[in-house]
């Protein structure tokens, strides 16, 4: 049995292409039964996320698989979008271990438009439980879905392709945290109504930060903090409002500067030079850069927050390098797993068809020999068996060495032809991880690690979210 | 110097060059390694005083001996709170000061300080003690407000890589930690000046001795220093730069007395 893919991702298809293209939630289940009643395909799990679209089958012969496979979704998009997309070239195949591969570092967020993003494991893991769920997914899918989900939190586990935030907002958060140890109770306001301090706040929110918003427009103002729900400072007493603040995000449409030096002089007399930190995302710059002298005063412009961003995405990247030199090894790890994993069935197979020769020529021998005592049959069927035994010795050892070899699979067919030997029962879903105990410590896992950086790709996953089943 | 003492000295060494290369470039490994070594000079580092002490060489005996108790009371208050509150960054500072304390100690010649416990009494006794656990409570806020200065320069010039790195220690916890540290401190030495002032005075009627002394004026300056700290902290809301540098001052004038009170033993 032979792993397939078959599928399109933002490697291969800009996003007018794959917004026409989405598989939707309702339509997978479709999808895998149709995939189903193609005769090449034993297996399959639809993987359907806003960045891909990836049918992965088992099949006896990986190449004719594909090319149903590959086919089959021709025809269903061009039915989908009128064939004039050209969707022949956005497709790509793998079979065998490039693969298992390309599954390893799909689940492990290495092929991910934000490298170590993380919410493509849950979207994998939810594929994956669905095709359970509809008896879609046999024993070779069973094998190599679960072992995926383990290299992908090894990964987040051991590498640093997750641990710092890439977004500007995320950063945000996490440069606040340089000056406040934790958010809860701390009062954020945000002055204008720009979509990224709008992010930052709701970053800032979910860790328990108080958020109010002041606007010149009092109706945006208003509208804003409908969508966020907070409180409504007037424009007009920004000099107070600046003085109960901890944190300020500022993002108006002012061409010049609203906070400068005397008012942020003003507003650190009446708190006590208590810290301030401002995040500045406006371009035009709605904070003077000359507070930067004042006690107490922390600010970071777009520039600031962009190059910690850049830097942490850099990192990223080579963390990345790392977790492909895991994705390898554990790779390497599971195809000889694999290998082993289906030599016992066959060794079973070919000891049950020769000891149960050797007892049926036995009981022949007794019957025509006629009159044996019961002593002299038990040492002509212990003969028997032990000359079976004798002769299956070399071809056992030669089956197990050979398992964790490349030719193993040859190996195999070469055992099954010569002996004689009748199909191996598959094996049932390897489910050990994808049960509530794993999954309970992955949520656990995820949500550690995006706290723990301050948010991490809070934002990220927000939008993510939305957009996760399109 | 013995062989634990080498143990001590090595480990707080050690500990100290791999602090000073987490503050350049922090690693969890670095970190990881430096606080076992720290643990261990910690560990050696109890025993050897308790060797001592059967030899009769107990923290009060001497000068030497008092700088012996201090390094490790600092030592064991920066491991507390580089565990719970991940001030590895502040290694760099708490580590080499506890080393150059023991350093001192071990290099003066012999003491020649008040004795055995029953020479001191039990007042000078408790005077010592409390002397000593006020230094290193104000030493290790020194520390912590010597790791808000880093902190906050680097804000200010926006050296954003090394804190992307994990260097970096919020302010308001640091400015917090400081705090407590010379509000619990603070009460402590001042029993010690109390009781210090009335063992003196018993002694200076016994011995003929004089009341007035330069590390008694300087003890007494920083004890006046961390008391106007409290109030203006309480007071006028005085934190962060300003409450810093009142500290690091503060803390240079006590361990000042301190030294001067290692000489005159040693003379």
């Amino acid at each position: 049995m032979e792993l397939c893919l078959i599928g399109l991702s933002h490697r291969t298809a800009p996003l007018a292409i794959r917004e026409r293209l989405a598989v939707l939630s309702g339509e997978v289940e479709p999808l895998l039964r149709a995939l189903l009643t193609l005769p090449e395909v034993t297996e399959a799990v639809v993987i359907s996320t806003c960045n891909r679209v990836e049918v992965y089958v088992a099949s006896a012969d990986g190449a004719a698989a594909s090319s149903a496979v590959r086919d089959h979704l021709r025809q269903r998009f061009d039915e989908q979008v009128g064939g004039e997309l050209g969707v022949e070239r956005h497709l790509y195949e793998r079979v065998g271990r490039t693969a298992a591969h390309h599954l390893f570092r799909v689940t492990a967020s290495l092929d991910s438009l934000v490298v170590g993003e993380p919410q493509i494991l849950g979207q994998v893991k939810e594929a994956f439980d669905l095709a359970i769920r509809m008896g879609t997914a046999g024993p070779l899918l069973g094998f190599f879905f679960p072992r995926a989900f383990r290299v992908a939190r090894k990964i987040r586990r051991d590498t640093g392709i997750a641990r710092q935030p890439t977004s500007v907002s995320s950063v945000a958060v996490e440069l606040a945290r340089q000056v406040w140890s934790g958010f809860e109770g701390r009062r954020v306001l945000l002055v204008g109504a720009g979509k990224m301090a709008d992010l930052a706040a709701r970053a800032l929110r979910a860790h328990g930060a108080t958020v109010a918003v002041t606007n010149r427009t009092a109706a945006r103002a208003e509208e804003l903090a409908a969508r966020l729900g907070c409180e409504v400072s007037p424009f007009g007493e920004l000099e107070h409002a600046l003085t109960r603040a901890d944190i300020v995000v500022t993002s108006t449409g002012a061409r010049q500067p609203i906070m400068g030096p005397v008012l942020l002089e003003r507003v650190q007399k009446s708190r006590r030079k208590r810290p301030l930190v401002l995040i500045d995302i406006a371009v035009p710059r709605d904070v003077d850069p000359a507070v930067d002298d004042l006690e107490g005063i922390y600010r970071w412009d777009i520039d600031d927050l962009q190059h910690v961003a850049a830097q942490n995405l850099e990192d990223r990247q080579q963390e990345a390098d790392r977790a492909e030199a895991l994705v390898e090894e554990e790779l390497s790890r599971c195809l000889s797993a694999q290998r082993s994993r289906a030599v016992g069935p066959t060794i079973t197979a070919l000891r049950a068809r020769y000891l149960g020769v050797a007892r049926t020529e036995a009981e022949k021998a007794a019957t025509a020999a006629g009159g044996l005592d019961e002593r002299s049959r038990r040492a002509l069927f212990a003969a028997a068996e032990a000359i079976a035994a004798k002769l299956l010795h070399a071809p056992q050892v030669a089956l197990k060495k050979g398992s964790g070899s490349d030719e193993a699979e040859a190996l195999l067919a070469a055992a099954h032809a010569l002996f004689d030997l009748p199909a191996v029962e598959p094996l049932v879903p390897d489910r050990e991880d994808a049960d509530a105990g794993d999954e309970a410590e992955e949520e656990r896992m995820l949500a550690a690690t995006s706290s723990s950086r301050g948010g991490g790709a809070s934002d990220e996953a927000e939008v993510s979210k939305k957009a996760s089943r399109w | 110097m013995d062989a634990l003492t080498v143990i001590v000295v090595s480990s707080y060494a050690l500990a100290s060059v791999l602090y000073f290369a987490y503050h350049a470039a922090p690693g969890a490994a670095l970190a990881r390694t430096a606080r076992l070594l720290l643990a261990l000079g910690f560990v050696v580092q109890i025993v050897d005083i308790a060797l001592h002490c059967l030899r009769g060489a107990h923290p009060a005996s001497s000068g030497a001996e008092a700088l012996v108790f201090i390094a490790w009371l600092m030592a064991g208050g920066y491991l507390i709170a580089t565990v719970r509150y991940r001030l590895e960054a502040g290694g760099a500072f708490a580590v080499p000061a506890a080393l150059v304390l023991l350093l001192l100690a071990r290099v003066v010649p012999a003491a020649s300080g008040p004795g055995s416990p029953a020479a001191i009494g039990t007042l000078g006794l408790v005077h010592v003690f409390l002397a000593m656990l006020g230094v290193a409570l104000f030493a290790l806020a020194a520390v912590i407000e010597g790791l808000y200065l880093v902190q906050e320069r680097r804000l200010k010039r926006k050296e954003l890589g090394r804190l992307r790195a994990g260097g970096g220690v919020p302010l308001d916890l640091l400015d917090r930690l400081a705090a407590r540290c010379v509000s619990v401190g603070f009460p402590v030495f001042t029993l010690a000046i109390v009781t210090g002032t009335v063992w003196i005075a018993r002694l200076g009627v016994l011995r003929g001795g004089g009341m007035v002394r330069p590390e008694y004026v300087l003890a007494v300056a920083s004890w006046v220093a961390f008391g106007v700290l409290l109030v203006a902290r309480a007071g006028a809301g005085w934190q962060g730069r300003r409450a810093a540098w009142l500290t690091v001052g503060g803390v240079f004038g006590v361990l000042l007395a301190a030294l001067g009170y290692v000489i005159r033993t040693v003379a």
